[in-house]
């Protein structure tokens, strides 16, 4: 039997204020070669300085990643030649990356597993080639743009898994707030590697990489399709070239780049213009804590609620519905937050395509509502219309209670008044009561909230009509 | 002609102060000179500009010991404005959009740019023949090189066409040609010059520091170009005293050791010999001279070979004449404009060196060779280290010889390496290193003396030169037409 062996490498544009090695803006821009400086033009004399935000966004990646961390490091050069690279090597860290042998824990199925992280570094991306008829033209606004290369080791078995760490790496990135991580825009891309081996043997076969996959959901994909592609070919009594592939997604299929050349020779050698980085204990906790708290571990708070996973899922999926469930967690039932952020609120987001800070309704707001519906004082129903109200125009809880009359009646005369009078209209439920049918009390209940329009606090009325029922 | 130029930089800074005379005529007397000499000391003269600031000084307070004094640059160091080339027909027409910071903080002196001084193609070379524009004349004589690579500096400063120059030494390429033509050149301790703006040849070797005719002058230029560069990370933090401080100071009691190495019989005798009277007349001041063993010094080419070339084949990597530079007319595909660019850009030394480079740097020869190479590099380091735990200076000959007829190493690739075996070790350790005329020899030609600094030291190099200086009286300024 065949198994598969998958690595992937996630190559993640860093969100800095400028560039790796210089001062330029890291921003886009419409036009052309507007966020670039002599240094990222590799102008004769220019040299690289480095950008210690860069540093701790790695950082905090890394700690996230439960890597260790290099703290004595250096950069190195991988030379090539290549028009969009402008000085003739990338300054990249080969030796001592900045974070190695780290995990990230993914679950498939409801099964946990731990993929290993070999190493993440630091680098610098090229410039756009920008190609066409008249020749090709050269767009500096990213060259120098700071990228941290993610390398798992080949832990993982299938397209499902590969997936589970590309959408999971993804979520723990977004939380860090160190990149946007669009796969469709570029600013995180996976190359995955893929090889089969006979079960029960410790030796890889050849791998093949593939590269140019531009979304996550096609990670599996092109994985399914490799696995398929190479285990024909080996059940034919064929063998494997090692390859770079690219996924085509027009076809789905996975389509031959390059068979590897020998001795691609990047002539690899320290970085002799930027000198030794020391990062010390102290720096390190600093960044650590800095950290969020990141998707799996909110999982584990959540799950403890009661929350349904749906909702836990699709909470932790959207990072500003997040913010305000952690903000009101300690504050009100966190179950109904959460079921209002997922629910009525998110459908309210996607159908007028805004975000929550668009709307009228701010975090007290919600913990109001919240607060009312927990404790009965309206019913979901009542919760709904007001959501709806806050959402649009905003305003006080109590207030819309009242003037929509879902004003909550509390006042023992009244309320007594209002229990003597259905007591009286439906003397069959007291005979019934006494003859000890529970049933009736329900009734009797239903019958009190509706004569109040559902005003009346329902927990008080329960009270008052047990202690009359026995006097009666 | 004036001779205003034959005066130390301290005599002409008195002479502006009483207005006894204008910037305009160094600037005159400068150009002069030059259009008189002929000696190819220049690739690019910045006469319009330079009268054009010299008179506008004329208005302005002399509120600095280098207003309006003319100074050159090596061709590698970027001028705002004017062409520099680097000697190479790959930037033939490079006209830089900045300065580097050496030539800011000049400008901001109020010094004056007289022009871009010839040098080896992109420093590369040690007798100033692999310029793209021809070798420089050496004043002493004619038919024998300057040295290199600031080859144009040193016949500048010699033929006293300029008051002060800077040069860039990368293996010895300040100090031979100043041992050559008879001038004090100092290459400062890695980091104590910015090297942002000079066209890196090698990074972790490059250091621009100054060549003058006498050691006071050379004491005022570095405490001017030194110091922290943000745009050069490699750049040192450590305080810039004023180096003139340092001059006339008393030797007695100073510690000086010579390396075995630095005396042995492959230097010439009479250098050997000037460098010997020496010691005697150290000792006989109070100084205390002692002969030591610095290990791993006959390293040195090897050293410089695979790190200075390996190094350099990088850094040369981005002339591909797509942003700047030369760009050959015609090419079909993308290879083909590297290859036909790059081929008629550089010429035969820098095509040689970037493919030792390459080589020492590809595949297993990185682990083979540069990670040795640095290994070898940090122990030559710490042998230097522990001599300075005892001693204040190291002294020896600058080189192995004098200057030697031009046209003598240019088919022997290894051989113009060797003129380097005693300056080179100093750049793998980062240390500073000034060559000093200490006499000449049987035809007149100078003799230079080697003296090296721990880190940031230089000023006891200043103490230890200026006393030289003032106890041999020697005549600097070659008679016109002497040997010729």
């Amino acid at each position: 039997m065949l198994v598969p062996t998958i690595g992937i490498e996630v190559h993640v544009e860093l969100k800095s204020k400028a560039k790796v090695y210089s001062n330029s803006l890291n921003a886009f821009s419409p036009e052309a070669n507007k966020n670039m400086t002599l240094i990222d033009y590799g102008y004769p004399g220019s040299l690289p300085v480095l950008n210690r935000e860069v540093i701790d966004m790695a950082l905090k990646a890394c700690l996230a990643l439960h890597c260790k961390i290099n703290k004595e490091m250096h950069w190195d050069r991988k030379n090539y030649f290549y028009p969009d690279l402008p000085k003739g090597y990338q300054i990249t860290q080969q030796d001592t990356p900045i974070g190695y042998d780290g995990y990230l824990e993914i679950e498939v199925n409801g099964k946990k597993k731990k993929i290993g992280i070999e190493r993440i570094h630091i680098e610098e991306d090229t410039c756009k080639s920008i190609h066409s008829i008249a020749g090709t033209k050269l767009n500096f606004n990213r060259a120098g743009v700071p990228l941290i290369e993610i390398v798992s080791k080949p832990d993982m078995e299938n397209g499902e898994e590969a997936k589970a760490y590309a959408e999971t790496l993804r979520s723990i990135l977004l939380y860090l707030g160190i990149s946007d991580v669009k796969i469709e825009e570029g600013s995180m891309r996976c190359d995955t590697n893929v090889s089969l081996r006979e079960e029960g043997s410790d030796k890889l076969g050849t791998k093949c990489e593939i590269k140019n996959i531009g979304s996550i959901s096609n990670v599996a994909r092109s994985i399914d399709f490799e696995i398929a592609r190479q285990t024909k070919l080996l059940e034919a009594g064929e063998t494997i070239k090692e390859q770079t592939r690219r996924f085509d997604d027009s076809t789905m299929e996975t389509v031959l780049m390059r068979e590897k050349e020998t001795g691609n020779d990047y002539r690899y050698f320290p970085e002799p213009d930027i000198p030794y980085v020391i990062l010390t204990d102290e720096e390190i906790e600093a960044v650590r804590k800095e950290l969020p708290v990141l998707p799996n571990e909110l999982k584990m708070k959540y799950r403890e609620t009661g929350m349904s996973e749906l909702a836990m899922n699709t909470v932790i999926a959207n990072p500003e519905l997040c913010a305000w469930l952690e903000n009101l967690f300690t504050k009100v039932n966190p179950v109904i937050t959460a079921n209002l952020l997922t629910g009525d609120i998110l459908s309210y987001l996607n159908k007028e395509k805004i975000s929550l800070k668009d709307t009228k309704l701010e975090q007290d707001m919600l913990q109001d509502l919240v607060e009312a519906l927990d404790k009965k004082e309206i019913s979901s129903k009542q919760g709904k219309e007001i959501l709806e109200i806050l959402l649009t125009k905003g305003g006080n809880v109590k207030e819309i209670r009242k003037e929509c009359g879902m004003e909550q009646i509390s006042d023992d005369a009244t309320l007594r008044k209002m229990i003597t009078e259905v007591i009286e209209n439906n003397k069959e439920s007291v005979e019934d009561y006494k003859a000890g049918r529970d049933r009736a009390v329900k009734y009797l209940m239903g019958q009190i909230m509706k004569a109040s329009k559902g005003q009346a606090n329902p927990a008080k009325v329960n009270t008052l009509l047990l202690e009359m029922l026995q006097k009666y | 002609m004036t001779n205003y130029l034959d005066l130390s930089v301290t005599e002409l800074h008195e002479l502006l102060k009483k207005k006894e005379i204008k910037p305009i005529d160094l600037v005159e007397e400068a150009f002069a000179r030059i259009e008189q000499r002929n000696d190819n000391a220049f690739i690019t003269l910045n006469k319009e500009e330079a009268i054009r600031v010299a008179k506008e000084l004329e208005e302005k307070e002399v509120d600095h010991i280098l207003f309006g004094i003319p100074v050159a640059i090596k061709d590698n160091i970027l001028t705002k404005d004017l062409r520099t080339t680097c000697a190479s027909y790959m930037l033939n027409d490079f006209n830089p959009v900045v300065d580097a910071t050496v030539v800011e903080k000049l400008k901001a002196c109020h010094a004056i740019i007289i022009g871009k001084t010839n040098m080896d193609e992109f420093a590369m070379g040690s007798t100033g023949e692999t310029s793209y524009f021809g070798p420089s004349k050496n004043p002493w004589n004619e038919k024998k090189v300057t040295g290199g690579s600031s080859s144009g500096s040193a016949s500048a400063i010699s033929s006293r066409s300029v008051a002060v120059a800077l040069g860039s030494d990368t293996g010895g390429s300040i100090r031979q040609p100043a041992s050559f033509c008879g001038l004090v050149g100092l290459k400062p301790t890695y980091g104590r010059v910015s090297r942002n703006g000079l066209v890196a040849f090698a990074s972790s070797l490059d250091q621009i520091g100054p060549m003058t005719k006498n050691v006071s002058d050379n004491a005022i230029v570095l405490s001017v170009i030194s110091g922290r560069d943000e745009r050069d990370l490699t750049s040192s933090h450590v305080e810039v005293p004023d180096y003139t401080k340092f001059l006339n100071q008393d030797i007695k009691g100073m510690k000086i050791a010579v390396p075995r190495y630095y005396m042995s019989d492959v230097i010439d005798e009479e250098v050997r010999k000037q460098v010997e009277k020496m010691i005697t007349l150290l000792q006989e001041h109070g100084a205390i001279v002692d002969y030591v063993d610095v290990h791993h010094m006959e390293h040195a080419i090897s050293l410089y070979q695979i790190i200075a070339l390996g190094e350099a084949s990088s850094n040369l990597a981005r002339f591909d004449g797509i942003r700047y530079g030369h760009l050959t007319e015609s090419y079909d595909n993308i290879e083909e404009l590297y290859k036909k660019t790059r081929s008629e850009g550089f010429g035969r030394e820098v095509k040689r060196r970037i493919m030792i480079g390459s080589y020492v740097l590809s595949g297993e020869n990185a682990d083979i060779y540069y990670k040795k190479a640095l290994k070898v590099r940090k122990a030559l380091a710490n042998s230097f280290a522990k001599a300075f735990e005892d001693y204040d200076l190291i002294i020896g000959p600058t080189n192995t010889n004098v200057a030697y007829d031009l046209g003598t190493k240019k088919d022997d690739a290894l051989k113009s390496f060797y003129d380097d075996i005693l300056t080179i070790p100093v750049n793998m350790a980062g240390l500073p290193g000034m060559s000093l005329p200490i006499g000449f020899n049987h035809e007149h030609l100078p003799i230079g003396m080697h003296i090296i600094g721990n880190y940031f030291e230089e000023g006891k190099i200043y103490t230890l030169a200026s006393f030289i200086e003032q106890e041999l009286k020697l005549e600097l300024k070659p008679k016109e037409g002497e040997t010729c």
